[in-house]
């Protein structure tokens, strides 16, 4: 640890699994909701957005913010369920049109934000500022906490979906709709809820994102197509595996490629290799039809 | 909710009729708008050519998503690049006039990458969402491109790009620094456009391309090579696009990288939306009413305005799919029923 170079690895590192882990996050709501019902929710971003600013709002109000973070989240999952009722569940066997509809949602949610919160850039301060030495190593603390906060959040996600009978009743609504229906599953009820559950952590991860960034009613459209990109290259469905392996690669790429270049270049890079696996690994990408 | 597609074989004759209409009502729109600076002047001829090069832009993507299926958030992406074209040739001053070079140049470069993009992603049959969420990502990397290299394109602040000259080699040259010029130069610039891809997607090439769109495994097991046909309509597309970004570019004088933005290629989207898709004569109109609507409203209410748009866009996708002109042909199939 007391070479630069072993110290620029040691920060890629770091950095590499902060990042692979709050890209996670960001992601996992949309990975829910493509991988598990078929909606591509072009509105994610927003939700992201939309989670960033209900903190914020919450915060500027004397809110703590712990308790603002799951107020938000709360505030866009029933935004989510609004959606869903009133639009998107007329849409779940066209899946080009509910593209269209959430793209349209997005207009909408970004336009709202602006009108109600402005177009101002707003900042929440670090409810954990500076850095904590362990082994020597610095890290970020609050990046650290959020990285922490993504993996409890993975394994409840994983633990609903594979140990509790909810678990079961969503993927076999995956697997086949009919005849989970035909087996006495309420599947309209179970679409809303994996929808809502999907904008919940949309907006948790807007929330936890908002102090590392200066918010403003674009900050979630980076965040849209890199979580896009995320859940493809790990792979559609797969949405504990899958989320972590994409991150991984997206986000640990990124790092790697910011170290050598900036910021900027390294994220172009990024996406076209996104897409060149899109092209050779197209694992979910034949299902499309 | 079901909806019987236009090209079913019963709706067939009424169609043709329609087609032969259209060609019929471009004409009477291109006669009043060359006749338009005869009675109005200043402003509105100053910015219709604005209009008119987002209706080419249009038009690009009516005849990408409308006859062939494919949506693109990539437009604006091509359009930018043909922007920086024009503004980089003016700037080096290529060949003896850099105006025609570059508009030039931006047809290639537009169909070149969009025929590599398009080969790359259709051979290997990446289509409906991935493909738009590729579009959208070519969109932001062209942005990002533009703002980082800053020592080419000047970066956030963008460049400013001297005009264009039409030249006419011993015959003299035109100036274009008078508004009705650049009108009556733009003007057929756009007839010209409506009417090569109208032929395009009336030629038995475009037959195949709606094949395509209605039903893309029967097209493959009908022996078409649909990646090809796809990949050399979306090169076509990008081609159109990338040229009136090198148009926008000399009209403008000023290019920056917001025009790749998503907000803009979403705009792109709305415009066909709302006017229509599957003609590309509501695609180049919605271009140039949503535009200027915009342009309009904008100024007097920016924020609810867009939010208004959102509300549109989101009724076009739900209800009337067809856009503007679809509900003016249901109206009009009404009426000749009726008779």
């Amino acid at each position: 640890m007391h070479t630069p170079v072993m110290h620029t690895i040691a920060s890629v590192v770091i950095d590499g699994t902060l990042i692979t882990f709050i890209f996670a996050l960001a992601a996992l709501g949309l990975a829910v909701i493509f991988g598990l019902i078929g909606v591509i929710n072009m509105a994610h971003g927003s939700m992201l957005t939309l989670g960033a600013y209900f903190t914020w709002a919450a915060v500027t109000y004397g809110i703590p913010f712990p308790v603002a973070v799951v107020l938000a989240a709360c505030g866009v999952a029933l935004i989510g369920l609004a959606l869903e009722h009133f639009a998107i569940r007329f849409f779940y066997d066209r899946p080009f049109e509910t593209l269209l509809l959430t793209w349209g949602f997005f207009l909408v949610i970004t336009e709202m934000i602006k009108i109600v919160f402005g177009t101002d850039t707003h900042t929440i301060a670090t409810p954990f500022p500076g850095a904590m030495h362990i082994l020597g190593l610095e890290l970020p603390a609050y990046e650290t906490a959020v990285a922490g906060i993504s993996v409890v959040v993975l394994c409840a996600v994983a633990f609903v979906f594979y140990r509790t009978s909810l678990g079961i009743k969503i993927r076999a609504l995956t697997q086949n709709r009919d005849m989970a229906s035909l087996l006495g599953l309420n599947i309209q009820a179970t679409y809303k809820l994996v929808f809502a559950s999907g904008a919940f952590l949309a907006g948790l991860a807007g929330a936890l994102i908002a102090p590392m960034l200066s918010i403003d009613p674009t900050i979630g459209n980076i965040y849209l197509v890199r979580s896009f990109f995320v859940v493809i290259v790990g792979g559609i469905g797969q949405i504990l595996g899958g989320t972590i392996v994409g991150s991984f690669l997206i986000g640990g790429s990124e790092t790697v490629f910011a170290q050598m270049s900036s910021q900027v270049i390294a994220q172009t890079i990024v996406f076209a290799l996104a897409i060149v696996v899109l092209r050779f690994r197209p694992s979910g990408v034949m299902k499309a039809k | 909710m079901k909806r019987v597609p236009s090209s079913t074989s019963a709706a067939a004759p009424a169609r043709r009729f329609n087609w032969r209409s259209e060609w019929t009502l471009a004409a009477v729109i291109v006669v009043l708008a060359a006749l338009l600076p005869t009675v109005v002047s200043g402003y509105p001829i100053y910015i219709l050519p604005e209009y008119m090069i987002y209706g080419i832009l249009a038009m690009s993507l009516g005849m990408l998503w409308g006859f062939v299926g494919i949506l693109s958030f990539g437009q604006a992406a091509f359009f930018t690049l043909g922007a920086y074209a024009m503004g980089l040739a003016m700037k080096w001053g290529i060949g003896p006039n850099p105006g025609y070079v570059a508009l030039l140049a931006s047809i290639l470069i537009g169909g070149v990458l969009a025929a590599l993009v398009g080969y790359f992603l259709f051979s290997a049959g990446v289509r409906d969402i991935y493909f738009v969420l590729v579009t959208l990502a070519l969109s932001i990397m062209v942005e990002q491109i533009t703002i980082s290299q800053s020592q080419i394109t000047g970066g956030f602040n963008g460049m400013f790009v001297p005009r264009m000259e039409l030249t006419f080699g011993p015959f003299g040259k035109i100036s274009l620094t008078h508004d009705a010029a650049v009108y009556y130069a733009v003007l057929p610039v756009v007839a010209l456009v409506y009417w090569l891809l109208r032929r395009i997607v009336a030629s038995s090439f475009g037959k195949v391309l709606v094949g395509i769109r209605e039903n893309e495994d029967r097209a493959i097991s009908l022996g078409f090579s649909t990646s090809f046909y796809k990949t050399a309509a979306f090169a076509i597309s990008g081609a159109v696009a990338c040229f009136a970004g090198a148009l926008y570019g000399s009209y403008a004088q000023f290019v920056s990288p917001s025009l790749a933005s998503v907000q803009f290629s979403t705009e792109i989207v709305i415009w066909v939306a709302i006017g229509g898709r599957q003609s590309l004569l509501a695609a180049l109109l919605g271009g140039i009413a949503v535009a200027s609507l915009s342009n309009y409203l904008n100024a007097i209410t920016p924020l609810y305005w867009q939010l208004v748009l959102g509300l549109v866009f989101i009724a076009a996708i739900v209800g009337f799919k067809g856009g503007v002109a679809g509900v003016v042909q249901r109206l009009a199939a009404k009426r000749s029923e009726e008779d």
